[in-house]
């Protein structure tokens, strides 16, 4: 199977399995978000920090290793010094997210679980993601780097 | 309905481990985080034809919707219990117009963009695949934006 191939076939498995995921805890209902925010209901914070509970150690403990993943050489994680853009953007992020009620992901499966609004967050989405990219001109460039986002890894053939 | 496999919300404690796993099997398999934001990016890259775009992402991107609408089938009487935006709209919650509504969601979505995009990651991709990762740029960005959602938060609720 071609490495190409083989990326397309784990990217729709793991995209499912992170959208059932999303789906099964509710994380597609603005009331679920807005509880977590206004403080009401604390279980969000709780699966988030399980999620990193269990992610942070096995990570930490398989880059120890040096061990291979299945598509793209040695494991490598990636650790950033905290940028103006990093607080900055991350404010605008918390500003947008509690008015719209759901984040990226999120908000796919708001759509596909027939919450039609939806249809208005993943368009301002975009355009707020190319505004940003047409302001600093990075629209057609090498791809994103932050810690959270994809980055260029030479591919192991 | 397909069957009501799924409880009407998975408990925090199945749901976050779950989540935590998925994040190291896909940097097991891609060496990448399981981020959104990259994910829009990427697609909307596709979608213009534009030479570097990571197709792969796309079908990441299309991956979550599915694995969404398969979960809300399993549930019982999914499509029927979700509320989605309904809170804004309906009398007994928020009570907005549907263009007041649209128009907040709207606002609310571009300036989520443009923040995930300037700080590099959003909720998934800083605030769990980065924090795992031990990044102080994760670290600072999932703090920045938990403590803008809850004061925005605050000052709707004043409405």
């Amino acid at each position: 199977m071609k490495p190409a191939t083989a990326h397309k076939i784990v990217g729709l498995l793991f995209g499912a399995g992170f959208g059932f995921v999303l789906a099964a805890a509710n994380l597609h209902e603005y009331s679920t978000i807005h509880s977590m925010l206004s403080l009401e209901e604390f279980d969000v914070f709780l699966l988030m920090g399980a999620a990193i509970g269990v992610s942070l150690p096995l990570l930490a403990l398989l880059e120890r290793n040096k061990a291979k993943t299945v598509l793209a050489g040695t494991l490598s994680l990636s650790r950033s010094p905290v940028k103006r853009q990093n607080v900055v953007g991350g404010a605008l992020f918390g500003v947008g997210w509690a008015l719209s009620g759901t984040c990226p992901a999120p908000a796919l499966v708001m759509l596909a679980s027939g919450a039609g609004l939806a249809v208005i967050t993943i368009a301002g989405l975009f355009i707020g993601l190319g505004l940003r990219d047409a302001q600093t001109s990075r629209a057609s460039s090498a791809t994103v780097t932050g810690d959270g986002e994809h980055r260029n890894i030479p591919v192991a053939r | 309905m397909l069957a009501a496999l799924l409880p009407d919300r998975l408990p925090w404690y199945f749901a976050g481990p779950a989540l935590g796993l998925l994040v190291v099997g896909f940097f097991m398999f891609t060496n990448q985080p399981l981020g959104a934001t990259g994910a829009y990016v990427e697609t909307a890259k596709t979608l213009r034809r534009d030479p570097s775009a990571v197709s792969w992402r796309a079908f990441y991107f299309v991956g979550i919707a599915l694995g969404g609408l398969l979960a809300v089938l399993l549930k019982e009487d999914g499509f029927v219990r979700r509320t989605g935006y309904d809170v804004l709209l309906s009398a007994d919650d928020m009570n907005l117009s549907l263009p007041v509504a649209s128009a907040v969601i709207f606002v609310g979505a571009v300036v989520m963009g443009y923040g995930a995009r300037m700080a590099g990651g959003c909720t998934s991709g800083h605030g769990i695949c980065g924090t795992a990762q031990r990044s102080p740029a994760s670290w600072a960005a999932t703090i920045s934006f938990m403590s803008a959602a809850v004061v925005t938060t605050f000052f709707v609720n004043q409405i």
